[in-house]
């Protein structure tokens, strides 16, 4: 009987997903930053950094890797994912206040695993935002399920 | 009156390591992270793979040495080796590998891991970081 779940066996190499668009607030970066404990002036410092090559506060690395990986939960049917075992990523542009942004996924990968009950599949995932600039990218690496026989 | 110290590019040392204080984590980080990012598991009692290298960045601003003047977080190649649990207590230690000159500024890599109660590395990677020059 089906859970609803995709499992490792159901999910093809070259598979494309899009999220919907997520708008970035001042209130996503203050919250991050009570969260995470990380105030640097670049996130908190609205005057410092007008005189930045930024000139305004800009969200947190992170903060726009854990919302696209939000993000990815909503841009395709849910995975029996068990976890996330590593990522190459890279930060190319800022995200500011009032950016939305977006997911980009793709499959670019299946392997087996040494444990019968799972395989682990690569994704590939380009966050941008509303003017199609790629602000974030890089490769995941996720642990799934396989369904049982 | 005094500026606050700061580390910059020429002040980092290549090898130098660093250990932050620890943190516990909670169920209030676990639900705060998922409210704000609608990531993570259904279990409440599990923590989101990416919550604590949120946290450790956190962590980093705790330690003896004066902030180190980041102009952007260039990358991060990254591993989670086991799962963490609401309870558990951590700390990050890093090292810097490799330190770059650029023109105006300077690319620092840092090796970074992350440690439970138990002292299990369950996290480990490497950051990437432009980092300022101390002005002229």
């Amino acid at each position: 009987m089906s859970d609803g779940r995709r499992y490792f066996d159901e999910i093809e190499v070259g598979e494309e997903y899009e999220s919907p668009g997520r708008t970035v607030t001042e209130s996503d970066i203050v919250l991050f930053a009570g969260i995470s404990g990380d105030f640097n002036v670049l996130h908190t410092d609205a005057e410092f950094m007008k005189q930045s090559v930024f000139g305004e506060r800009i969200a947190h690395g992170l903060l726009g890797l854990a919302i696209q990986a939000g993000l990815f939960t909503r841009a395709t049917q849910p995975w029996a994912t068990l976890a996330l075992e590593g990522l190459r990523w890279k930060f190319k542009a800022p995200v500011k206040i009032g950016d939305t942004v977006r997911l980009r996924a793709r499959v670019t990968a299946k392997r087996e695993s040494s444990k019968p009950d799972r395989g682990l599949i690569t994704v590939e995932r380009r966050l941008v935002n509303q003017r199609d600039e790629v602000v974030q990218e890089g490769e995941t690496d996720l642990v799934v399920e396989r369904r049982s026989s | 009156m005094t500026p606050a110290a700061r580390t910059y590019f020429e002040d980092v040392e290549v090898g130098r390591e660093q250990r932050t204080p620890a943190i516990t984590l909670t169920e209030m980080h676990v639900t705060l992270y998922r409210g704000l990012t609608s990531d993570g598991a259904v279990d409440p009692t599990m923590v989101p793979e990416l919550l604590p290298v949120c946290l450790s960045t956190g962590l980093g601003w705790r330690v003896p040495r004066p902030p180190l003047v980041v102009l952007a977080f260039m990358g991060l190649d990254w591993q989670i080796l086991r799962p963490l649990a609401v309870g558990d207590t951590i700390y990050s230690r890093s090292k810097t590998a490799v330190k770059r000159t650029l023109r105006e500024a300077g690319i620092i890599v840092d090796e970074h891991e992350i440690v439970d109660q138990r002292g299990e590395v369950v996290q480990r990677g490497r950051f990437t970081f432009l980092v300022a020059k101390r002005p002229a």
